[in-house]
């Protein structure tokens, strides 16, 4: 007998144990995940830069020089300086900051003067440890020198997408999702609120009512690339709308969130009390003004929160964006909602297929980009629901 | 069987001189049941009319009709004809937000908005249009809240939240919430039900001193609570009106079994 | 005038509007003869401005785009345009660029055809723009007028412009059934035209898949090379199978130790925790299946000593969604257990039972409707998902249950269909709605059977 509870005991702390085993595998997977995107991805806001002494005065360059002068003089200074081969060490952009300097104090012009220019991808892996031998010959060289250095990369954030690992950047993504985002909030938002006060407060009980409802539920657990299709067949080829515009991202995307949005809202509806309705109602406000007045403003909370997080789903969806044609290289950023843009988790996707290897850090960079942005929107859902939850 | 419980012994008080409001045949529904059963009554406008009778008698329901606070219910209905100062106020012409200004309702539970005081008081007279201005409005909210016996409390913090005050002040904020429109008619729907004894009495108290201003209506299951504060009241059970007289009449002498039963505690 | 223009215009007429509506309407107020108004006379204002702007601004809307195709008729009319190349990019560059130098925004075009064109095209421009802003300022004059002549003391203001606020919850509430419609309707239009080129029967029980062959032009039937059972089955074996061997123990688990065990300060902690994989992006779970755990995947078979081991395999796939799956499975198992009543778990404890006694002979079977409900939620979701398959599965429809092998799913497939140069009509991107409209259906189905499921399993203990 005493044999036998043993055994019931020992069972009892296996269960128990391969319970806590599941939950600390799930962390774990996420935290190698994070661990594998940060540890792949800081390098990527770091730029290797290479000092190249360009005597302007020898050069026949002046202020309204063409790109390709510039380039051709950068190369040449940089093979001066550090022999055949030196043109490759720099970035594809390299001769961008030159043409910046000059922009910026034309003296220099009648001068010769020292820039930091960025490295080349290669020498960019080469420097943060990663590199082939011939590229960490030239690194150990230029180190002697102190003809290198490896800073902050302000390119990265300032950028938008090249063909040189160098020289990419993510804003042109990042704005592409904020244009994106700008027009499925301004959609989804006030439909799905408006719905979720419709069907909370005014719907009558019938067939129609019954048919919003089973839609919304339906929508909601549609896959997303369903409506990548439905994007691609109605706004792409039935209206025409430009391709890859933030304008049909947005479109597609607030068809997606606003059954989030009303579901989330009607919750935040119902949970106010019907006390606060009567009292409204019983001093002759309209039932218009109830809701405006009263319902509306008690429920903002639980339907931001709920607004956010459908958001924050959207910010990081890709198929539905890549039906309808979001997937160009695009190499300055949008300037409206109807200029062709890329996302971020677009920009990723795009990156990851990239065979070069300076892409990797800089696909994991924009992860943790789209990650912090993900990050901070849910600390926002977080912050409102403690904030302003009310409990009644 | 007794003989006494005939429905002649409750025909109304008719052709009351001063009837502010007449219910002829009044029956309401939910759906396929008759909540209440073809009531006729008068409500007088100078004296305070209690409803009294057992828990689902429809004494509320009944109350709810006269501001059409039962629009908001989705299958209910009403039948018949209820009249305030002449004018049918079920006629499609009848803007039932104009009604509910006219005539105005306090809760069984105290509702204050989730606003300041001063908000709670002003909101009605905000939406109606009845103030030009702030200081007008400053008026009408230490005006309300002082027919409402509040000010007092209250005058030093109008931006606290009116869901901070106890309970009973919480109910005479409702009430000042109801006087700030200036209704004619103020029904109120078992106001001390979730009141402690002392802040009942001051309720009762306030009900003394707005009578006369206003016709006021009060649903009560508390029998002491109607004596004590009404001149006139009416016993509903089963969802029809029983009897209906002068409190003292009523509470002393009933003309119907039912109704003495009821008093003297034998069900309810 | 530019559409932009116009609308300010009318949105400032309309601001007019109501500032006048409003005086007059404060003016019956003051003056007497209304003591008790039924309108505050913000709402006579709201009821002009809405008829000033409503009309003029649903007539812009539908003119904006009209007046495109007429100005583009007229400049195809005019003698300059018989000029214009026959190919079709190079015409809309000209015409692009016509439109520019005609709006001033560029001097002169590259094109010489273009520059001939711009005096056509500005001469239609500013004849639509300029009927199109008569009209809508007309609709906007009238509107306002035929309001403010209804602005009187007894006027019921509030009510119209209420009537016309639920208008708009209506409305906003029928996008969600439109869009269902529209979802279901491009899915079957462009179904049944893919349908009128390949043979359903083919599509759904044929076993080979190689959609290239169909762009060619000498092959108008295309035999052969749409049978999407092995989209099927690559759909179904890293869904439903790989990733739910993954995320059912572990989601399950997790779900009881964390209702049964966990102190409330660790359930605090480590609820949001597993949530949290479900708010990782999937493109982030497809470049870590394809970066991280595919070639381990592929190692790993290499080491066991399976040759055709890839590192686009399906049990990398399969297993990257399976983590993504494990929130899904756990939270809904959670919700199960949580509602089976306390009295049972005493029943069993009473009786000295052992927790994980209880668990497994009493709870869990308990709550198991409820689990399996939420285990068909879990692969609907993980049948729909796109973009781990897309970076870590293969692209080759393969038919084998070796979980090393490369195999294709269906979303897989509608990307690879979709994107890239295609023209809209061939049947290889027919295909991609044929293979969407399954997707949907099947989807639809799963959530409606798991939600009869949960809800059944629900009221049963209510």
């Amino acid at each position: 007998m005493r044999r036998r509870i043993r055994r019931r005991y020992a069972a009892e702390r296996r269960f128990r144990l391969l319970g806590l085993g599941a939950i600390l595998l799930s962390a774990a997977f996420l935290a190698f995940l994070l661990v594998t995107m940060v540890s792949n991805g800081l390098g990527g806001f770091r730029q290797t830069e290479i000092r190249v002494d360009i005597d302007f005065a020898a050069n026949t360059l002046s202020a309204a020089s063409a790109g390709g002068e510039i380039e051709a003089a950068v190369a040449a200074a940089a093979e001066a300086q550090y022999g055949p081969g030196g043109a490759r060490a720099l970035s594809d952009t390299a001769w961008l900051r030159v043409e910046r300097a000059i922009e910026d104090d034309p003296s220099i012009l009648a001068r010769k003067k020292a820039l930091w220019l960025p490295a080349a991808s290669a020498i960019d892996g080469a420097a943060k440890g990663d590199g082939d031998g011939e590229a960490e010959a030239l690194v150990t060289r230029l180190e002697q020198d102190d003809a290198i250095r490896t800073g902050f990369n302000t390119d990265f954030l300032t950028g938008a997408d090249a063909t040189d690992p160098a020289a990419v950047g993510i804003w042109g993504a990042f704005k592409g999702s904020l244009l994106t985002m700008l027009v499925t909030l301004a959609i989804a938002f006030p439909v799905g609120v408006l719905s979720a006060v419709y069907l909370e407060e005014y719907a009558p009980r019938n067939r129609w009512t019954d048919m919003i409802e089973v839609s919304i539920n339906n929508l909601a657990a549609v896959p997303s690339i369903i409506f990548g299709l439905l994007g691609l067949a109605v706004f792409l080829n039935t209206f025409h709308l430009p391709r890859s515009a933030p304008l049909v991202g947005g479109l597609t995307l607030a068809l997606m969130t606003m059954p989030v949005i009303v579901i989330a809202g009607r919750n935040a509806i119902k949970s106010v009390p019907p006390s606060i309705r009567d009292a409204a109602l019983g001093i002759g406000a309209s039932k218009v003004q109830v809701v405006f007045h009263h319902v509306l403003p008690l429920a903002l909370p639980g339907i931001l929160t709920g607004t956010i997080i459908g958001m924050a789903r959207a910010l990081g969806e890709t198929a539905p964006l890549l039906m309808i044609g979001m997937r160009a290289f695009i190499a300055t950023p949008p300037d409206g909602i109807t200029s062709p843009a890329s996302v971020l988790p677009v920009q990723i996707f795009l990156w990851s297929d990239e065979v070069s290897r300076g892409f990797v850090e800089k696909t994991s960079a924009a992860i943790i980009v789209l990650l912090a942005f993900l990050l901070a929107m849910n600390g926002l859902a977080i912050f409102l629901r403690n904030k302003f939850e009310r409990r009644w | 069987m007794n003989s006494m419980t005939d429905t002649v012994a409750a025909t109304p008080l008719r052709n009351d001189a001063a009837a502010k409001m007449t219910a002829r045949e009044v029956s309401v529904f939910y759906g396929a049941k008759k909540a209440v059963d073809s009531v006729s009554i008068d409500i007088s406008q100078d004296n305070v009319t209690a409803f009294i009778g057992p828990s689902g008698c429809g004494k509320s329901t009944f109350l709810r009709t006269l501001n059409r606070m039962n629009d908001t219910i989705a299958n209910a209905r009403v039948e018949g004809q209820i009249v305030l100062d002449g004018e049918d106020i079920y006629a499609p012409a009848m803007d039932v937000v104009q009604l509910r200004a006219r005539v105005g309702m306090v809760f069984q539970k105290p509702n204050p908005f989730p606003k300041s005081i001063y908000e709670n008081v002003a909101y009605g007279p905000r939406i109606h249009g009845l103030a030009d201005g702030r200081a007008q409005m400053d008026e009408i909210v230490e005006r309300s809240l002082k027919r409402a016996g509040l000010w007092e409390e209250v005058k030093d913090r109008l931006q606290d939240s009116g869901t901070a005050l106890s309970g009973g002040q919480q109910q005479r904020l409702c009430i000042a919430r109801a006087i700030a429109v200036d209704p004619e008619v103020i029904l109120m729907d078992e106001p001390c039900s979730a009141l402690d004894p002392i802040a009942t009495a001051r309720i009762e108290e306030l009900i003394h001193e707005l009578r006369g201003r206003y016709a006021i209506v009060i649903v009560t299951h508390n029998m002491q609570q109607a004596a004590r504060v009404s001149q006139r009241t009416a016993f509903f059970h089963l969802g029809s009106l029983v009897e209906y007289g002068e409190t003292s009449e009523i509470f002393t002498n009933p003309r119907v079994e039912r109704t003495k039963d009821y008093i003297t505690g034998r069900y309810g | 005038m530019s559409s932009l223009a116009l609308f300010l215009l009318v949105v400032a007429l309309a601001a007019l509007g109501w500032l006048m509506a409003r005086a007059r309407a404060t003016a019956f107020r003051r003056g007497g003869s209304a003591p008790r108004a039924h309108s505050l006379p913000s709402y006579h204002g709201w009821y002009v401005a809405l008829w000033t702007a409503v009309p003029a601004l649903i007539f812009i809307a539908v003119w904006t785009p009209l007046s495109a195709n007429l100005v583009m008729d007229e400049v195809m009319s005019a003698p300059a345009a018989a000029s214009l190349p026959p190919f079709e990019m190079q015409r809309v560059a000209i015409l692009r660029e016509a439109r520019e130098i005609a709006e001033g925004i560029r001097p002169g075009g590259f094109h010489p055809e273009s520059n001939a064109l711009a005096p056509a095209y500005a001469d239609a421009l500013s004849r639509t723009r300029t009927m199109g802003a008569v009209v809508a300022l007309l609709l906007a004059f009238a509107g306002g007028a035929f309001a403010f002549t209804r602005v009187s003391p007894h006027f019921r203001a509030r009510t119209r412009v209420e009537r016309l606020v639920m208008a708009a919850l209506l409305g906003a509430s029928t996008i969600a059934i439109l869009t269902t419609l529209g979802i279901i309707a491009s899915l079957l239009f462009e179904s049944a035209r893919f349908f009128s080129l390949v043979d359903p029967l083919e599509f759904l029980f044929g076993t080979h898949w190689s959609p290239q062959i169909a762009i060619r032009a000498d092959q108008a039937g295309a035999s052969g090379g749409f049978g999407a059972i092995p989209l099927f089955w690559g759909t179904i074996f890293i869904g439903a199978i790989i990733a739910m061997l993954v995320a059912i123990p572990l989601g399950l688990m997790s779900a009881i130790y964390l209702t049964q065990y966990a102190r409330p300060a660790v359930r605090r902690w480590m609820k949001p925790l597993l949530e949290m994989l479900a708010g990782v992006p999937t493109v982030v779970y497809g470049y870590f299946a394809a970066l991280t755990v595919a070639p381990a995947v592929r190692d790993f078979g290499k080491a066991i000593g399976i040759a055709s081991a890839t590192s686009e395999s399906a049990l990398a796939a399969g297993l990257v969604m399976g983590i993504m799956i494990i929130p899904f499975v756990s939270s809904m198992a959670d919700d199960s257990i949580n509602a089976v009543p306390q009295a049972m778990r005493d029943g069993s404890l009473a009786m000295g039972a052992t927790t994980s006694e209880t668990i497994r002979r009493v709870i869990v079977p308990a709550a198991l409707p409820g689990v399996v409900g939420g285990v068909l939620l879990a692969v609907s979701r993980a049948i729909g998902e796109t973009m781990i398959v897309v970076m870590a599965a293969g692209l080759a429809a393969n038919l084998t249950a070796n979980p090393f092998a490369s195999v294709t799913t269906v979303t897989t497939q509608i990307v690879q269909l979709l994107t890239g140069d295609q023209e809209f009509d061939s049947a290889k991107t027919l295909a991609a709605f044929a293979l969407g409209l399954v997707l949907f259906v099947v989807t639809l189905l799963l959530n409606i059977v798991a939600l009869r499921v949960v809800k059944k399993y629900r009221e049963a203990y209510e």
